[in-house]
């Protein structure tokens, strides 16, 4: 990969007491559709305003394309922006809002056919053709989002900054438009710096993704990494996939509430959580045995939910505390529990891992 | 007559609904078309039936005559106050947009806090704590020649002389309209202004406009309904006007308002009611005039 497009060095921000950007260093690489993951107030957004120049920063450097642009003002900066609501001008019709940047921008030089032609290529590829001549309010959220997303684009930034693109979309349109972004992206070989605070679109969107929590980056991983191992107990909570038990390492097993684990080979902290995915869980009738290298727990089964190609159920450990089972179901029928009957949870030693 | 009777009877239930709405409708704007027509509507036809009748010096009859319109048309003084009425008030409604869209602009984009919004528009109708004579005539000990402008003029060393042409002018009477309606101009634009979604500004300075740009763009033609609306209500008040140019000109400015005065206080009835409907066709005018400019049911 070249060098990155964008350098952020120490960057802080601070509203008041509150810190909602502690010292954030972070290289965003050219070419490349990164999502930046964190749970609400975790400061994404505030990140996204003081790239683009919405915020100053209190502390830090941010470097883009080779230069410093923390002093530089917004309409300097050359950095797209999609807002969630999408900020389209609402006494413009399509053709104008996606032609605005051209006509405005400082130093605009463009003829008229020109950025004729430009325009309506960029509304041919965003799939807005023939609507041009509509009024914004004429048109539907998923083409709302499309105007937002050309205007931007039209006058060519080589990063673009996405605040929740897809929050105001159903959740039918968000899963379609998700993959026209990338598409898209791809086209034009810009980077697309993209906010959410869904870990199921930033694993499905990005080529890396960005965890940001209580103003700090956690991790800056590979989709499939980040799902693998989360670098802590708080972002594999956030990443809505792993039971996870509060404890110590005691001798060669992890003492928690639930019970005692055998512990995963390699190194482990001395204490913090043991962490096992939903979907590493083999659920078996409780006579059953559990062959070697098998943790083993006893549970009632308290409810299930049917997503399609899985069903997610939950059981009921003597300690009070539900553990979640996800269990892909392919050409089988979904398995069938009794209310509050108890089960054996089972799972490969070296499935589980340990978070500090 | 027959068939009424018959659908009447075999009336299906969403149309006894509907027709139960219809019903309520009717009371509700029953009590508002009734005011109008009593006191808007007739007054109306009257007036423009007086302007008909025949004035002797002592009494009116109802004898129809155009006599008192030819009076208006031929008289120099008439159109010369007609003539002073559209320029003051021409006058007065730049005045009022030059001083109220900054102002308008302040309250309602930069400033974004809601309650200090609510606290400056409050500031602008102080003035209306008093009454509307104490208003018009505190200006003139402001611009007297030795009122507290031309006192401070003198006082700076810019003048030597009292400058005169402040009090008991057309300016004096600009002057002091302006201050008057420039409220009712500022509250619309800044209405307007304070609803404009502030990340759509955002969005015009990333897309790489400057200040000039956006406000030429972007902020003017969201906010013109509010200009319009603003218009409307000084172009209203001002064309009625006759107590400021009384107060602030000395009687030199004479105004149709000023004359409908006169000609009432001397029971020329007939042609008061001349001039009062020229006046009202004026106005309406000017207010449809305005309405062209921004469709406001599609703005607001």
């Amino acid at each position: 990969m070249s060098a990155g497009v964008l350098q952020i060095t120490g960057l802080t921000k601070r509203y008041g007491g509150a810190v909602a950007l502690d010292d954030v260093s972070l290289d965003i690489p050219r070419d490349c559709y990164v999502s930046l993951l964190g749970p609400s107030g975790s400061g994404k957004t505030v990140l996204l305003r003081v790239i683009a120049g919405f915020e100053e920063p209190d502390a830090g450097t941010i470097e883009f394309a080779g230069r410093p642009i923390v002093a530089a003002p917004v309409y300097n900066r050359g950095i797209g922006f999609v807002f969630q609501n999408f900020a389209l001008f609402p006494h413009l019709s399509v053709e104008e809002n996606v032609a605005f940047g051209l006509k405005n921008r400082a130093g605009a030089t463009l003829g008229k056919s020109e950025i004729r032609d430009r325009v309506r290529a960029m509304i041919e590829l965003v799939g807005l053709a023939g609507l041009e001549a509509r009024g914004v309010h004429q048109i539907s959220g998923g083409q709302r989002q499309r105007v937002a997303l050309a205007r931007t684009l039209v006058t060519e930034p080589p990063l673009v900054l996405l605040d929740e693109p897809l929050g105001a979309l159903d959740a039918n349109l968000r899963t379609r438009i998700r993959a026209e972004l990338r598409m898209i992206r791809e086209r034009l070989g810009v980077t697309f710096l993209h906010v959410t605070g869904s870990e199921s679109e930033a694993l499905a969107i990005g080529d890396r993704v960005i965890v940001l929590d209580r103003g700090r980056v956690v991790q800056f991983d590979d989709p499939d990494t980040l799902f693998e191992r989360p670098a802590s107990a708080r972002v594999a909570r956030f990443l809505n996939c792993y039971n996870l038990f509060g404890g110590a390492v005691a001798g060669a097993s992890f003492q928690s509430d639930a019970g005692e684990f055998p512990l995963p080979r390699g190194p482990c902290p001395p204490r913090g959580f043991y962490g096992v995915r939903y979907d590493r869980i083999a659920v078996a009738p409780r006579a059953e045995k559990s062959g070697a290298d098998q943790v083993s727990l006893t549970a009632a089964f308290v409810a299930s939910e049917f997503t399609g190609p899985s069903l997610l159920s939950f059981f009921k450990l003597a300690s009070g505390q539900i553990v979640e089972v996800e269990t892909p179901l392919g050409d089988r029928a979904p398995p069938q529990y009794e209310l509050g009957e108890a089960y054996a949870l089972s799972w490969r030693r070296d499935g589980a891992r340990v978070f500090a | 007559m027959t068939t009424a009777i018959v659908s009447d009877a075999i009336e299906s239930p969403a149309a006894a609904a509907q027709q139960t709405r219809r019903r309520v409708v009717y009371w509700l704007i029953a009590p508002g078309v009734l005011w109008m027509l009593i006191f808007l509507v007739l007054p109306m036809a009257m007036m423009i039936y007086v302007s008909f009748w025949t004035q002797t010096t002592f009494k009116i009859e109802p004898i129809l005559t155009t006599r008192s319109w030819v009076a208006f048309f031929t008289s120099e003084t008439y159109l010369d106050a007609l003539w002073t009425t559209i320029r003051i008030w021409l006058i007065v409604l730049g005045a009022t947009l030059l001083v109220g869209y900054p102002t308008a602009l302040f309250i309602g984009l930069f400033v974004r806090n809601k309650t200090l919004q609510t606290a400056l528009l409050v500031v602008c109708v102080i003035p209306f704590w008093t009454s509307f004579l104490i208003r018009v005539l505190a200006w003139r000990p402001m611009l007297g020649t030795e009122g507290a402008v031309n006192i401070l003029l003198m006082k700076a060393g810019l003048i030597s002389q009292p400058i005169e042409a402040l009090l008991y002018t057309d300016l004096s009477v600009i002057i002091g309209m302006t201050q008057i309606y420039c409220v009712f101009m500022v509250g619309p634009i800044a209405f307007m202004l304070s609803r404009i979604d502030p990340t759509i500004i955002e969005a015009a300075r990333d897309l790489g406009a400057g200040f000039w740009r956006i406000f030429r763009t972007i902020i003017l033609p969201l906010s013109m309904p509010g200009v319009v609306v603003g218009a409307i209500f000084v172009s209203v008040m001002v064309l009625g006007e006759f107590a400021t140019s009384a107060a602030l000109s000395g009687r030199k400015v004479n105004l149709l308002g000023n004359i409908i005065v006169t000609q009432v206080g001397s029971l020329r009835w007939s042609f008061a009611a001349v001039v009062g409907v020229v006046l009202t066709i004026i106005m309406g005018a000017a207010v449809s005039i305005l309405l062209r400019v921004v469709d406001l049911r599609r703005e607001l």
